[in-house]
């Protein structure tokens, strides 16, 4: 079957709900048409097709429905996903603890998953309680980059999304030239054995 | 803030018995199912209401035999709306029941009631008995609610279920399709899936065991809950989600299922239940420690334990062994909550256990254990549930130990007055107080009927909260009717009949649409032509007959007798097969409808036919029988009074494996005594080899980023299909949380021509003729024995 695109990439996207995660899918996807099933089965994704240095990317972004309730967020959750859309909202600070604990979590389980800090509902200066000197602070020592987007207003929503892609595709790419410069001695029984221990997410 | 009790997906709490009925209309070429009428009209949840016509029909199946099946609807917070659902060929339209209870048998039941409404000729009947229903307060856990309708001569009742009850064989519904499609082994893979939180789908062309199989295999990793994507049957215009990247468990209809690449989906685990085969790329089971597998297996070998709850206690006293330990790394500190020290977790355990917890505390399912855990503990509900009791039995002196300190800390926080743990306990659910009471009365509480309730409901609850609404609401595409409304009713379509385009009109068909509205009339010629019987109201054509030729179909489809001729099951079951409803290769293109045949072409006489309503509709029995068929045998008058099951007949099937016929008032249920059968050692092997090979090639495709395709080696376990799946099911399911013991109180419908028509039907009872008291007894030992013997088994924690 012939492909339309180069690479297709899983991304997810977490944090409470009312934070507006949707709003950033809706803003992003293409197919918006499609209705949302969030309500209905408690999961949801959405489908852009962005091109980043001549190659087409499909970006299937998913969403379930309350992720509110976990304490931590295992690391089985995140295990087939190439990167992970973590938010928070900017006028809420309980929203921003629940992020801090999962992200800690993140680090502590998976050596490799993609990811970016995003503090939403940035348009109403009035009403925003996380202030971006701590969101970054934050984001610094977990060594993620962050973004405060306004999906309302269509504010750094497109910038965030291709920059978590671009991150995907770096290490996509790193991990081909890994894979080309062992193709020749790897064994294939002793990688099954192996490969279990090495790999979280 | 992290809300409270957040790991049950039930919800607590529920005041209706149901949310919503619907009568769905089944798609036709230009457009998609739809709902032509609802119950009650306050019902707004529109997403919901759009969602329940694709559950419905989810694709475009053939109708041959009346089906019932459930679907499951995740909200925000990921709690679940349950949507039991009925197809009948004789109907145009499937009905369905949302509600936030998993009790399947009640539904079924309540769904096979409202189905004999629909037809009934005085059209107030059935919004009535709706009506009813719906503002019947839930009682109490244990307690039995009836409801009484058709101008109080008729009772519609089910038990409140009593929380913490394992799944039993053969009431609980679920389990027992489940049971019978998959043997042991393939279970146990199933499960060891679901423990490393894969991604899992279960195929079949049946709906009602793809529903099954997929809420049972939930039910068998109690005390935990499955936390992520749960979808029992996925519609077709859903199928995209299968490629979610997230662990998921999705019951695919299977001509679904053949749609779909699986190269899109990645790695993932399959269950074919019709098959009973499983295609797994992992080596979970495996990977689960051995000795734990080893005492699971073996219990599940026990063929004298499948009766009741030994399957399911056998799954949960693995979880003993693999979990119960969290009770040595919970930390009570006078004044605070009590908490969990994952570290103490995996250093009070054996060594050889030691590296699976490790894994077990990066599962969501654990997690969201120990969160349940630590609040009942902490709202002062103790250790009160079926997995704690079964900790107890497994590791007695530690138990009395962690209850004396736990005593001791809950004394404290009440003597300090901490104000949390008033307010929390003051929230905690009345279901899991009067657990903890049920335990601590040993149950016995419970069993007393709910008595005076059935007089008052007649009385009193007819008439109550029924708001005037004169607003007529449309049905889509749809002129309004000009009918009489019933307040609080949608108004339902006066033109649906005439409406061209559904193209589902035959004159054959019996009345099939049957208005909420009272007052309405019967809508075309045809209708009123049809054949009444002399009775009011026509019976539903249920089920054990189609639903044995189901299995007479898989069982003799090669020649082979399903059940052992000399043990007299035999008479008339050839001619099931050749009952021309059942012919999987009909011509006939769903949704065109097939005529329904004429009584007298039905292979038994219609008496018989009649019993066998009576069988399965026992509690609609007393109503709509009329006169009553009265059958020469008196002697064993109560013998379905009964409530335990009990084993009714038996045999061999072609492979020498015992095969029983488990009866209890309300079904007749088959239930195969399989041993586990282990992949062949060499067929996986094999599988191996190939599997490297494809790998070599494919080594440096870009597809192996891929996170989802694990490299790790595709091996399949298969059962060799000489033993194919075998189900029998009826109607009357029974939830897993459900109260199995039906009483027969109030209800007093299921008489001796019964006993009869299962003699025709060559099901012997071979203890029917003892008195009923030592039927029960000798059942009873049959499994508790067993149970002591698996006991001595069990290693010990410490």
């Amino acid at each position: 079957m012939a492909r339309d695109y180069d690479h297709l990439f899983k991304l997810l996207i977490i944090g409470d709900s009312g934070v507006g995660k949707s709003s950033l899918l809706l803003r992003f996807a293409d197919n918006t048409f499609t209705g949302s099933y969030i309500t209905t089965i408690g999961v949801d994704f959405k489908i852009k097709t962005v091109t980043i240095d001549g190659q087409k990317v499909k970006l299937q972004i998913w969403d379930t429905a309350g992720q509110e309730r976990f304490r931590t967020i295992t690391s089985t959750y995140y295990r087939g996903t190439h990167g992970v859309v973590i938010v928070y909202d900017v006028t809420n600070g309980e929203t921003f603890a629940n992020v801090k604990r999962w992200l800690h979590e993140i680090d502590q389980n998976c050596e490799v998953v993609n990811r970016v800090l995003v503090g939403n509902k940035n348009d109403t200066p009035d009403r925003k309680v996380v202030l971006t000197e701590d969101a970054q602070r934050f984001a610094d020592t977990m060594n993620i980059k962050l973004f405060e987007t306004s999906a309302k207003d269509n504010i750094n929503v497109e910038d965030m999304f291709m920059s978590i892609t671009r991150l995907v595709l770096r290490s996509k790419l790193e991990m081909r030239e890994r894979q080309n410069d062992q193709k020749d001695v790897v064994n294939l029984r002793e990688k099954k054995k192996s490969s279990k221990k090495s790999k979280c997410c | 803030m992290i809300p409270a009790v957040m790991s049950s997906r039930i919800r607590e709490n529920v005041k209706h018995f149901f949310e919503c009925f619907c009568e769905v209309v089944p798609p036709a070429d230009d457009k998609d199912a739809w709902i032509i009428q609802q119950y009650p009209d306050k019902y707004k949840d529109q997403e919901v209401l759009k969602s329940v016509p694709k559950f419905a029909y989810p694709y475009k199946f053939e109708n041959t035999v009346i089906q019932h099946y459930s679907f499951v609807l995740t909200d925000l917070e990921s709690k679940w709306t349950f949507g039991f659902c009925r197809h009948d060929p004789k109907s145009e339209t499937a009905i369905v029941v949302l509600s936030y209870l998993p009790w399947h048998q009640s539904f079924y039941k309540f769904l096979d009631t409202t189905a004999v409404l629909m037809h009934s000729s005085r059209t107030e009947d059935l919004s009535e008995f709706l009506a009813t229903v719906y503002t019947t307060k839930i009682a109490e856990p244990g307690k039995k609610i009836v409801v009484a309708f058709n101008r109080g001569q008729s009772t519609f009742s089910f038990d409140i279920p009593r929380p913490f009850q394992l799944p039993s064989i053969p009431e609980n519904r679920n389990l027992t399709e489940y049971y019978n499609a998959v043997d042991t082994n393939n279970m146990m893979i199933i499960f060891a899936s679901m423990l490393y939180e894969r991604r899992i789908i279960f195929i079949s062309k049946h709906l009602k065991r793809l529903s099954a199989c997929v809420q049972s295999a939930n039910d068998v990793i109690y005390p935990m809950i499955w936390q992520h994507i749960y979808i029992p049957v996925l519609p077709q215009s859903l199928v995209d989600y299968l490629s979610a990247p997230m662990p998921f468990l999705i019951g695919v209809p299977e001509d679904i299922f053949k749609t779909v690449s699986q190269n899109e989906i990645g790695d993932v685990v399959i269950l074919d239940a019709d098959n009973n085969k499983v295609h797994t790329p992992f080596d979970d089971l495996n990977s689960l420690p051995q000795d734990v597998i080893a005492a699971l297996r073996k219990q599940l070998r026990n063929k004298s334990a499948v009766l009741g709850d030994g399957v399911s206690r056998a799954f949960l006293r693995a979880l003993v062994q693999l979990i119960g330990g969290y009770r040595d790394a919970l930390k009570f500190t006078p004044g605070q909550k009590v908490t969990f020290d994952s570290g103490r977790f995996i250093e009070t355990r054996p060594v050889n256990l030691q590296p699976f917890l490790r894994e077990m505390l990066n599962l969501q399912i654990f997690q969201q254990f120990i969160e349940e855990r630590l609040t009942m503990l902490n709202t002062g509900r103790g250790f009160s549930d079926e997995f704690e009791f079964e900790l107890e039995n497994y590791s007695a002196k530690s138990g009395s130990k962690l209850k004396q300190q736990y005593k001791e800390w809950a004394s404290t926080m009440r003597k300090e007055g901490t104000a949390f743990f008033k307010s929390v306990k003051d929230k905690a659910n009345p279901a899991m107080k009067s657990a903890v009471k049920t335990v601590k009365d040993g149950g016995k509480g419970m069993k007393s009927a709910y008595k005076g309730l059935r007089s008052k409901l007649k009385e009193g609850q007819m008439n109550q909260d029924q708001p005037h609404n004169t607003k007529p609401r449309s049905a889509p595409n749809s002129p309004t009717g000009k009918r009489k409304i019933l307040s609080g009713f949608t108004v339902p379509v006066a033109t649906y009949k005439k409406d061209a385009s559904l193209a589902i009109k035959s004159a054959n068909l019996q009345r099939s649409y049957s208005p909420l509205s009272p007052g309405s009339q019967p809508l075309t010629p045809d209708m009123l032509d049809s054949p009444r019987s002399g009775s009011p109201i026509d019976f539903p054509r249920i089920d054990l007959m189609n639903e044995m030729q189901d299995l007479l179909k898989l069982r003799l489809a090669d020649g082979n007798p399903a059940v052992d001729r000399s043990l007299k099951p035999v008479r008339s079951l050839e001619n099931f097969n050749k009952n021309p409803l059942s012919s999987p290769t009909s011509p006939e293109r769903w949704p065109t409808p097939r005529p329904s045949l004429p009584h007298s072409s039905v292979l038994f006489p219609s008496h018989t036919y009649r019993d066998t309503q009576t069988l399965l509709q026992s509690p609609l029995g007393d109503a709509f029988m009329s006169p009553p068929h009265v059958p020469p045998r008196r002697q064993s008058h109560d013998f379905f009074a009964n409530s335990k099951p009990f084993v009714v007949g038996g045999g061999h099937n072609e492979n020498g494996d015992p095969l029983f016929f488990v009866s209890n008032r309300n079904m007749v249920d088959v239930v195969k005594l399989t041993p586990p059968v282990q992949a062949s050692p060499g067929r996986r092997k094999q599988n191996d080899e190939t599997e490297d090979l494809i790998r070599l090639d494919s080594t440096s495709d870009l597809d192996d980023f891929d996170p989802l395709k694990t490299p790790s080696s595709n091996s399949s376990y298969s059962t060799p299909t000489h033993e194919p799946p075998l189900s029998i099911s009826n109607p009357l399911y029974n939830s897993s949380y459900e109260n199995h013991e039906i009483r027969s109180n109030g209800v007093n419908s299921f008489s001796r021509q019964d006993q009869d028509l299962l003699q025709d039907y060559g099901l012997h009872f071979n203890f029917g003729t003892a008195p009923q008291g030592s039927d029960q007894s000798k059942f009873e030992s049959f499994s508790s024995s067993n149970r002591v013997n698996v006991q001595g088994q069990w290693t010990k924690f410490d």
